[in-house]
Protein backbone atom coordinates (compact mmCIF):
# COMPACT_ATOMS: atom_id res chain seq x y z
CA UNK A 1 0.00 0.00 0.00
CA UNK A 2 0.98 3.24 -0.46
CA UNK A 3 0.16 6.33 1.42
CA UNK A 4 0.65 9.72 0.26
CA UNK A 5 1.17 12.52 2.58
CA UNK A 6 0.19 15.31 0.87
CA UNK A 7 3.20 18.25 1.72
CA UNK A 8 2.34 21.87 1.54
CA UNK A 9 5.52 22.49 3.16
CA UNK A 10 4.52 23.16 6.86
CA UNK A 11 5.34 22.12 10.05
CA UNK A 12 6.16 18.73 10.89
CA UNK A 13 4.84 15.75 8.97
CA UNK A 14 7.86 13.09 9.95
CA UNK A 15 6.21 12.24 13.20
CA UNK A 16 3.06 11.08 10.60
CA UNK A 17 5.34 9.03 8.72
CA UNK A 18 6.96 7.25 11.40
CA UNK A 19 3.97 6.24 12.68
CA UNK A 20 2.71 4.77 9.15
CA UNK A 21 5.88 3.09 8.99
CA UNK A 22 5.64 1.39 12.26
CA UNK A 23 2.20 0.25 11.24
CA UNK A 24 4.29 -1.68 8.75
CA UNK A 25 3.28 0.65 5.50
CA UNK A 26 6.17 0.85 3.33
CA UNK A 27 5.76 3.34 1.17
CA UNK A 28 5.07 6.46 2.28
CA UNK A 29 5.51 9.49 0.27
CA UNK A 30 5.49 13.18 1.14
CA UNK A 31 4.26 15.07 -2.31
CA UNK A 32 2.55 17.96 -3.46
CA UNK A 33 3.26 16.37 -7.19
CA UNK A 34 -0.51 15.81 -8.31
CA UNK A 35 0.65 12.37 -10.16
CA UNK A 36 2.04 11.08 -6.84
CA UNK A 37 -1.38 11.62 -5.28
CA UNK A 38 -3.27 10.07 -8.02
CA UNK A 39 -1.25 6.70 -7.55
CA UNK A 40 -1.45 6.72 -3.92
CA UNK A 41 -3.63 4.12 -2.60
CA UNK A 42 -4.79 6.68 0.38
CA UNK A 43 -4.22 10.67 1.37
CA UNK A 44 -3.13 12.31 4.42
CA UNK A 45 -3.76 16.09 4.69
CA UNK A 46 -1.24 16.84 7.45
CA UNK A 47 -1.79 19.95 9.80
CA UNK A 48 0.43 22.24 11.43
CA UNK A 49 0.15 26.06 10.92
CA UNK A 50 -2.13 28.46 9.91
CA UNK A 51 -5.15 28.20 7.84
CA UNK A 52 -4.21 31.39 5.46
CA UNK A 53 -1.04 30.32 5.23
CA UNK A 54 -1.78 26.74 4.28
CA UNK A 55 -4.73 27.21 2.05
CA UNK A 56 -2.46 29.80 0.02
CA UNK A 57 0.35 27.30 -0.36
CA UNK A 58 -2.60 24.45 -1.73
CA UNK A 59 -4.14 26.76 -4.17
CA UNK A 60 -0.67 27.67 -5.30
CA UNK A 61 0.49 24.13 -5.68
CA UNK A 62 -3.12 23.24 -7.64
CA UNK A 63 -3.58 20.89 -4.88
CA UNK A 64 -7.28 22.12 -4.53
CA UNK A 65 -8.64 21.22 -7.78
CA UNK A 66 -6.79 17.84 -7.41
CA UNK A 67 -8.11 16.79 -4.61
CA UNK A 68 -11.21 17.41 -5.69
CA UNK A 69 -10.99 15.34 -8.71
CA UNK A 70 -9.45 12.22 -7.11
CA UNK A 71 -11.78 12.42 -3.72
CA UNK A 72 -15.02 13.51 -4.59
CA UNK A 73 -15.58 12.84 -7.82
CA UNK A 74 -13.25 9.92 -7.43
CA UNK A 75 -13.36 7.84 -4.18
CA UNK A 76 -9.59 8.09 -2.62
CA UNK A 77 -9.69 7.61 0.84
CA UNK A 78 -8.54 11.19 2.61
CA UNK A 79 -7.52 11.34 6.21
CA UNK A 80 -7.34 15.04 7.53
CA UNK A 81 -5.50 15.90 10.74
CA UNK A 82 -5.69 18.85 12.61
CA UNK A 83 -5.46 21.97 10.55
CA UNK A 84 -5.46 19.52 7.75
CA UNK A 85 -9.65 18.56 8.96
CA UNK A 86 -9.77 22.23 9.14
CA UNK A 87 -8.66 22.66 5.44
CA UNK A 88 -11.64 20.51 4.29
CA UNK A 89 -14.25 22.80 5.48
CA UNK A 90 -16.54 25.32 4.18
CA UNK A 91 -14.34 28.28 5.06
CA UNK A 92 -12.52 29.01 8.48
CA UNK A 93 -12.10 33.18 10.22
CA UNK A 94 -8.56 32.59 10.82
CA UNK A 95 -6.08 35.31 9.29
CA UNK A 96 -9.39 36.59 8.11
CA UNK A 97 -12.03 34.87 6.48
CA UNK A 98 -10.56 32.15 3.90
CA UNK A 99 -12.52 29.87 1.44
CA UNK A 100 -11.66 25.87 2.77
CA UNK A 101 -11.52 23.06 0.51
CA UNK A 102 -14.87 22.45 0.62
CA UNK A 103 -14.94 18.32 1.21
CA UNK A 104 -17.41 18.64 4.34
CA UNK A 105 -20.05 21.33 5.27
CA UNK A 106 -18.25 22.80 8.55
CA UNK A 107 -17.21 26.37 10.03
CA UNK A 108 -14.22 26.87 11.40
CA UNK A 109 -14.24 29.33 14.08
CA UNK A 110 -11.73 31.20 16.95
CA UNK A 111 -12.86 29.17 20.44
CA UNK A 112 -14.21 32.19 22.36
CA UNK A 113 -15.09 31.60 25.53
CA UNK A 114 -13.50 34.03 27.51
CA UNK A 115 -12.96 31.61 30.94
CA UNK A 116 -10.68 28.95 28.72
CA UNK A 117 -7.26 28.83 28.00
CA UNK A 118 -6.40 28.93 24.63
CA UNK A 119 -5.13 27.25 22.43
CA UNK A 120 -6.54 23.91 23.73
CA UNK A 121 -3.59 21.69 24.32
CA UNK A 122 -3.41 18.05 25.84
CA UNK A 123 -5.07 15.10 26.17
CA UNK A 124 -9.64 14.94 26.17
CA UNK A 125 -12.31 12.83 25.61
CA UNK A 126 -13.92 12.18 22.53
CA UNK A 127 -17.17 10.67 22.45
CA UNK A 128 -17.67 7.97 20.29
CA UNK A 129 -21.02 7.96 19.47
CA UNK A 130 -21.22 7.47 15.96
CA UNK A 131 -19.16 4.24 15.82
CA UNK A 132 -18.11 4.21 11.98
CA UNK A 133 -15.30 2.84 10.49
CA UNK A 134 -12.75 5.20 11.96
CA UNK A 135 -13.43 3.69 15.62
CA UNK A 136 -13.75 0.15 14.96
CA UNK A 137 -13.16 -1.48 18.17
CA UNK A 138 -12.94 1.53 19.96
CA UNK A 139 -15.63 1.93 23.43
CA UNK A 140 -18.02 4.95 24.11
CA UNK A 141 -15.02 7.64 24.85
CA UNK A 142 -11.38 7.45 24.21
CA UNK A 143 -8.79 10.27 24.98
CA UNK A 144 -6.28 11.83 21.97
CA UNK A 145 -4.18 14.28 21.97
CA UNK A 146 -5.37 17.76 20.17
CA UNK A 147 -3.60 21.12 20.27
CA UNK A 148 -5.43 23.81 18.55
CA UNK A 149 -7.03 27.51 19.07
CA UNK A 150 -9.44 27.14 16.19
CA UNK A 151 -12.62 24.37 16.26
CA UNK A 152 -14.94 23.39 13.47
CA UNK A 153 -18.72 23.26 14.26
CA UNK A 154 -21.08 22.06 11.94
CA UNK A 155 -25.13 21.97 12.04
CA UNK A 156 -25.15 19.18 9.47
CA UNK A 157 -24.83 15.52 9.91
CA UNK A 158 -21.58 14.72 9.26
CA UNK A 159 -21.13 11.87 10.96
CA UNK A 160 -19.42 13.87 13.90
CA UNK A 161 -17.74 12.14 17.13
CA UNK A 162 -17.80 15.34 19.42
CA UNK A 163 -15.17 16.69 21.80
CA UNK A 164 -15.78 19.11 24.34
CA UNK A 165 -13.92 22.26 25.70
CA UNK A 166 -16.32 24.73 26.56
CA UNK A 167 -19.16 24.09 24.12
CA UNK A 168 -18.63 20.67 22.05
CA UNK A 169 -16.87 20.73 18.62
CA UNK A 170 -16.04 18.36 15.73
CA UNK A 171 -13.61 16.10 16.99
CA UNK A 172 -13.76 13.87 13.86
CA UNK A 173 -16.05 13.32 11.01
CA UNK A 174 -15.90 10.54 8.02
CA UNK A 175 -18.26 10.46 5.15
CA UNK A 176 -17.27 7.50 3.02
CA UNK A 177 -13.92 7.79 1.67
CA UNK A 178 -12.98 11.57 3.45
CA UNK A 179 -12.40 11.51 6.72
CA UNK A 180 -10.90 14.04 8.64
CA UNK A 181 -9.34 14.27 12.92
CA UNK A 182 -9.31 17.61 14.90
CA UNK A 183 -6.88 16.01 17.18
CA UNK A 184 -3.12 14.34 16.58
CA UNK A 185 -3.67 10.59 16.23
CA UNK A 186 0.37 10.50 15.38
CA UNK A 187 0.81 11.71 19.09
CA UNK A 188 -2.05 9.77 20.65
CA UNK A 189 -0.42 6.74 22.08
CA UNK A 190 -2.37 3.70 21.57
CA UNK A 191 -5.71 5.14 20.93
CA UNK A 192 -3.94 7.38 17.99
CA UNK A 193 -2.43 4.56 16.35
CA UNK A 194 -5.79 2.41 16.35
CA UNK A 195 -7.44 4.79 14.05
CA UNK A 196 -4.26 4.91 11.82
CA UNK A 197 -4.72 1.18 11.97
CA UNK A 198 -8.36 1.46 10.96
CA UNK A 199 -7.86 4.50 8.22
CA UNK A 200 -5.43 2.04 6.61
CA UNK A 201 -7.57 -1.03 7.15
CA UNK A 202 -11.03 -0.03 7.02
CA UNK A 203 -11.21 2.21 3.58
CA UNK B 1 -12.27 16.82 30.57
CA UNK B 2 -9.27 18.53 29.37
CA UNK B 3 -6.47 16.56 31.23
CA UNK B 4 -3.45 17.39 32.38
CA UNK B 5 0.17 16.86 31.20
CA UNK B 6 3.28 15.61 32.70
CA UNK B 7 6.30 16.64 30.41
CA UNK B 8 9.72 15.38 30.81
CA UNK B 9 12.54 18.08 29.72
CA UNK B 10 15.76 17.10 28.19
CA UNK B 11 18.50 19.09 28.63
CA UNK B 12 21.18 19.01 25.78
CA UNK B 13 24.77 20.37 25.19
CA UNK B 14 27.26 19.97 22.67
CA UNK B 15 26.61 15.94 21.97
CA UNK B 16 25.33 15.13 26.03
CA UNK B 17 22.44 15.16 27.54
CA UNK B 18 22.23 17.32 31.25
CA UNK B 19 21.43 17.02 34.36
CA UNK B 20 21.21 21.09 35.29
CA UNK B 21 21.09 22.52 39.03
CA UNK B 22 20.32 26.03 39.19
CA UNK B 23 21.63 26.45 35.38
CA UNK B 24 24.79 24.91 35.95
CA UNK B 25 25.05 22.01 34.03
CA UNK B 26 26.28 18.52 34.57
CA UNK B 27 27.47 16.41 31.65
CA UNK B 28 25.00 12.84 32.43
CA UNK B 29 25.49 11.01 29.38
CA UNK B 30 25.52 10.84 25.41
CA UNK B 31 22.17 9.68 23.31
CA UNK B 32 23.29 5.93 23.56
CA UNK B 33 23.43 6.34 27.26
CA UNK B 34 19.96 7.88 27.41
CA UNK B 35 18.60 5.07 25.18
CA UNK B 36 20.04 2.49 27.75
CA UNK B 37 18.70 4.19 30.54
CA UNK B 38 15.69 6.24 29.29
CA UNK B 39 13.75 4.30 26.37
CA UNK B 40 11.14 6.43 25.44
CA UNK B 41 9.53 4.15 23.40
CA UNK B 42 8.65 2.05 26.41
CA UNK B 43 8.22 4.80 28.73
CA UNK B 44 6.02 7.41 26.45
CA UNK B 45 3.20 5.84 28.05
CA UNK B 46 4.36 7.72 30.89
CA UNK B 47 4.58 10.79 29.41
CA UNK B 48 2.32 12.89 28.06
CA UNK B 49 4.48 15.28 26.13
CA UNK B 50 8.95 15.55 25.65
CA UNK B 51 10.92 18.78 25.83
CA UNK B 52 14.05 18.64 24.63
CA UNK B 53 16.12 21.86 25.15
CA UNK B 54 19.68 23.20 24.02
CA UNK B 55 20.88 24.33 26.61
CA UNK B 56 24.96 24.78 25.69
CA UNK B 57 26.71 28.08 26.67
CA UNK B 58 28.56 27.86 23.73
CA UNK B 59 28.23 28.76 20.06
CA UNK B 60 24.58 25.93 19.37
CA UNK B 61 25.20 23.91 16.58
CA UNK B 62 21.52 23.69 15.50
CA UNK B 63 22.10 20.83 12.67
CA UNK B 64 23.46 18.98 15.54
CA UNK B 65 21.05 19.25 18.18
CA UNK B 66 18.27 18.73 15.42
CA UNK B 67 19.96 15.53 14.12
CA UNK B 68 19.72 14.49 17.97
CA UNK B 69 15.93 15.58 17.86
CA UNK B 70 15.46 13.33 15.63
CA UNK B 71 17.03 10.50 16.61
CA UNK B 72 15.23 10.58 19.77
CA UNK B 73 11.82 10.74 17.80
CA UNK B 74 11.98 7.45 16.17
CA UNK B 75 8.94 5.06 17.18
CA UNK B 76 7.65 7.45 19.83
CA UNK B 77 4.05 8.79 19.56
CA UNK B 78 3.79 11.59 22.07
CA UNK B 79 4.02 15.35 20.87
CA UNK B 80 8.04 16.75 20.79
CA UNK B 81 8.74 20.34 21.43
CA UNK B 82 12.19 21.44 20.83
CA UNK B 83 14.60 24.89 21.54
CA UNK B 84 17.38 26.47 22.64
CA UNK B 85 18.93 29.12 20.27
CA UNK B 86 16.34 29.85 17.79
CA UNK B 87 17.54 33.14 16.07
CA UNK B 88 15.54 32.65 12.30
CA UNK B 89 12.84 30.90 10.59
CA UNK B 90 15.48 28.43 9.23
CA UNK B 91 16.83 27.77 12.51
CA UNK B 92 12.56 26.75 13.85
CA UNK B 93 12.35 25.00 10.55
CA UNK B 94 14.58 22.67 10.96
CA UNK B 95 13.52 21.75 13.82
CA UNK B 96 10.18 21.12 12.59
CA UNK B 97 12.15 19.19 9.33
CA UNK B 98 13.80 16.93 12.15
CA UNK B 99 10.72 16.01 14.06
CA UNK B 100 9.59 18.76 16.16
CA UNK B 101 5.78 18.87 16.83
CA UNK B 102 6.61 22.45 18.94
CA UNK B 103 9.35 24.79 18.82
CA UNK B 104 10.31 26.47 22.50
CA UNK B 105 11.40 29.84 22.49
CA UNK B 106 13.12 31.76 25.04
CA UNK B 107 15.59 35.12 24.07
CA UNK B 108 13.67 35.52 20.98
CA UNK B 109 10.45 36.19 23.03
CA UNK B 110 12.50 39.49 23.99
CA UNK B 111 15.33 40.13 21.58
CA UNK B 112 13.35 39.28 18.34
CA UNK B 113 9.24 39.96 18.85
CA UNK B 114 8.87 40.27 15.11
CA UNK B 115 10.36 36.49 14.77
CA UNK B 116 7.68 35.16 17.20
CA UNK B 117 5.14 37.16 15.06
CA UNK B 118 6.73 35.43 11.67
CA UNK B 119 6.75 32.21 12.84
CA UNK B 120 3.33 32.01 14.86
CA UNK B 121 1.86 33.47 11.11
CA UNK B 122 3.44 30.14 9.06
CA UNK B 123 3.10 27.62 12.41
CA UNK B 124 0.42 28.75 14.20
CA UNK B 125 0.14 30.11 18.10
CA UNK B 126 -0.44 26.73 19.07
CA UNK B 127 3.49 25.41 17.85
CA UNK B 128 5.02 27.97 20.05
CA UNK B 129 6.07 27.05 23.65
CA UNK B 130 7.68 30.59 25.52
CA UNK B 131 10.33 29.63 28.09
CA UNK B 132 10.46 31.96 30.99
CA UNK B 133 13.43 31.49 33.27
CA UNK B 134 13.17 33.58 36.64
CA UNK B 135 15.11 34.39 39.99
CA UNK B 136 14.12 35.36 42.94
CA UNK B 137 16.06 38.19 44.43
CA UNK B 138 14.78 40.67 47.45
CA UNK B 139 11.66 39.47 46.93
CA UNK B 140 11.39 40.63 43.48
CA UNK B 141 11.01 37.70 40.60
CA UNK B 142 13.53 38.99 38.06
CA UNK B 143 13.62 37.31 34.46
CA UNK B 144 16.59 35.95 32.77
CA UNK B 145 17.08 35.06 29.03
CA UNK B 146 20.22 33.71 26.92
CA UNK B 147 20.02 30.39 29.35
CA UNK B 148 19.89 32.47 32.63
CA UNK B 149 22.80 34.81 32.31
CA UNK B 150 21.51 37.99 31.37
CA UNK B 151 18.61 39.71 33.27
CA UNK B 152 16.24 41.70 31.97
CA UNK B 153 14.55 45.07 33.52
CA UNK B 154 10.68 43.76 33.25
CA UNK B 155 9.44 41.84 36.53
CA UNK B 156 8.12 38.52 35.96
CA UNK B 157 4.11 39.26 36.20
CA UNK B 158 4.92 42.03 33.69
CA UNK B 159 6.88 39.93 31.62
CA UNK B 160 4.16 37.20 31.58
CA UNK B 161 1.77 39.83 30.05
CA UNK B 162 4.18 40.82 27.61
CA UNK B 163 4.56 37.19 26.36
CA UNK B 164 1.21 36.69 26.58
CA UNK B 165 0.28 39.48 24.19
CA UNK B 166 2.79 38.03 21.84
CA UNK B 167 0.15 35.23 21.07
CA UNK B 168 2.21 32.06 21.73
CA UNK B 169 0.63 28.97 22.31
CA UNK B 170 1.84 27.96 25.94
CA UNK B 171 3.86 29.02 28.60
CA UNK B 172 6.62 27.48 30.36
CA UNK B 173 7.81 28.89 33.55
CA UNK B 174 10.68 27.71 35.13
CA UNK B 175 12.48 28.75 38.28
CA UNK B 176 15.97 28.83 37.97
CA UNK B 177 16.38 28.81 42.28
CA UNK B 178 14.81 25.50 42.25
CA UNK B 179 15.91 23.98 38.87
CA UNK B 180 17.49 20.27 39.36
CA UNK B 181 17.21 21.06 43.56
CA UNK B 182 14.66 18.18 44.09
CA UNK B 183 12.84 20.64 46.91
CA UNK B 184 9.74 20.59 44.36
CA UNK B 185 7.91 23.28 42.99
CA UNK B 186 7.82 27.21 43.36
CA UNK B 187 4.77 26.85 44.84
CA UNK B 188 4.02 30.42 46.15
CA UNK B 189 4.90 32.42 43.05
CA UNK B 190 3.25 29.64 40.43
CA UNK B 191 0.23 29.96 42.36
CA UNK B 192 -0.01 33.76 41.75
CA UNK B 193 0.94 33.82 38.22
CA UNK B 194 -1.14 31.15 37.20
CA UNK B 195 -4.05 33.52 38.02
CA UNK B 196 -2.26 36.60 35.28
CA UNK B 197 -2.08 34.81 32.66
CA UNK B 198 -5.08 32.87 30.48
CA UNK B 199 -2.97 30.52 27.82
CA UNK B 200 -1.87 27.06 29.49
CA UNK B 201 0.77 26.96 31.71
CA UNK B 202 3.54 24.46 32.06
CA UNK B 203 5.55 24.42 35.46
CA UNK B 204 9.58 23.52 35.83
CA UNK B 205 12.00 23.55 38.37
CA UNK B 206 12.42 21.41 41.05
CA UNK B 207 9.86 18.37 41.15
CA UNK B 208 12.16 15.72 42.17
CA UNK B 209 9.08 12.98 43.33
CA UNK B 210 6.30 12.08 42.35
CA UNK B 211 4.59 13.60 45.11
CA UNK B 212 5.95 17.26 44.00
CA UNK B 213 4.36 16.55 40.54
CA UNK B 214 1.24 15.90 42.18
CA UNK B 215 1.77 19.31 44.26
CA UNK B 216 2.17 20.68 40.76
CA UNK B 217 -0.69 19.56 38.87
CA UNK B 218 -2.63 20.46 41.88
CA UNK B 219 -2.75 23.82 41.25
CA UNK B 220 -5.53 25.41 39.58
CA UNK B 221 -4.85 26.87 35.95
CA UNK B 222 -1.82 24.80 35.99
CA UNK B 223 -2.11 22.63 32.60
CA UNK B 224 1.19 20.86 32.91
CA UNK B 225 3.92 19.77 35.24
CA UNK B 226 7.75 19.35 33.85
CA UNK B 227 10.87 17.43 35.37
CA UNK B 228 14.15 17.62 33.69
CA UNK B 229 15.58 15.53 37.18
CA UNK B 230 17.36 12.54 34.61
CA UNK B 231 18.38 10.90 38.24
CA UNK B 232 15.49 11.32 40.38
CA UNK B 233 13.30 9.27 37.81
CA UNK B 234 15.69 6.79 36.22
CA UNK B 235 14.65 3.37 34.92
CA UNK B 236 10.59 2.60 35.56
CA UNK B 237 10.52 5.78 37.95
CA UNK B 238 8.31 8.03 35.55
CA UNK B 239 5.56 4.92 34.87
CA UNK B 240 5.54 4.68 38.43
CA UNK B 241 5.51 8.34 39.65
CA UNK B 242 2.27 8.45 36.84
CA UNK B 243 0.71 5.53 38.20
CA UNK B 244 0.35 6.78 41.66
CA UNK B 245 -0.69 10.14 40.09
CA UNK B 246 -3.68 8.02 38.40
CA UNK B 247 -4.62 6.25 41.66
CA UNK B 248 -4.63 9.22 43.64
CA UNK B 249 -7.23 10.96 41.29
CA UNK B 250 -5.75 13.11 39.81
CA UNK B 251 -6.87 14.31 36.14
CA UNK B 252 -4.14 12.86 33.76
CA UNK B 253 -4.85 10.68 30.76
CA UNK B 254 -5.55 6.97 31.36
CA UNK B 255 -3.92 5.06 28.67
CA UNK B 256 -3.66 1.27 29.34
Amino acid sequence: MTVVIVDYGMGNIRSIKSTLNYLGVQDVIVSFDPKVLKNGDKLILPGVGSFGKAIARIRERGLDVCLNELVVNGSKPILGICLGMQLMGISSNEDGINNGLGLVKGLVTKFDNTHLKIPHVGFNQVMINNKLKLYNGFEEEADFYFTHSYKMTSSYDISQCHCKYGDDFVASFENNNIAGVQYHPELSQNNGLHVFRNFLEKF
Amino acid sequence: MLRKRIIFTLIYSDGFFMQSRNFRLQKVGNLTWLERNYRFQKIAFSLDELIVLNASKNVKSMLQFAETVSELVNDVFIPIAAGGGIRSEEDAEMLFNHGADKIVLNSALFEKPELVESLIKIYGSQSIVASIDYKKSEGVNEVYINDGITKIDIPLEEYLKYVESLNVGEIYLNSIDKDGTGFGFDLEVISEMVTKIKMPLIIAGGAGNEMHLSEGLKINGVSAVATANLFNFIGNGLPKARKKIIDSGINVANWT
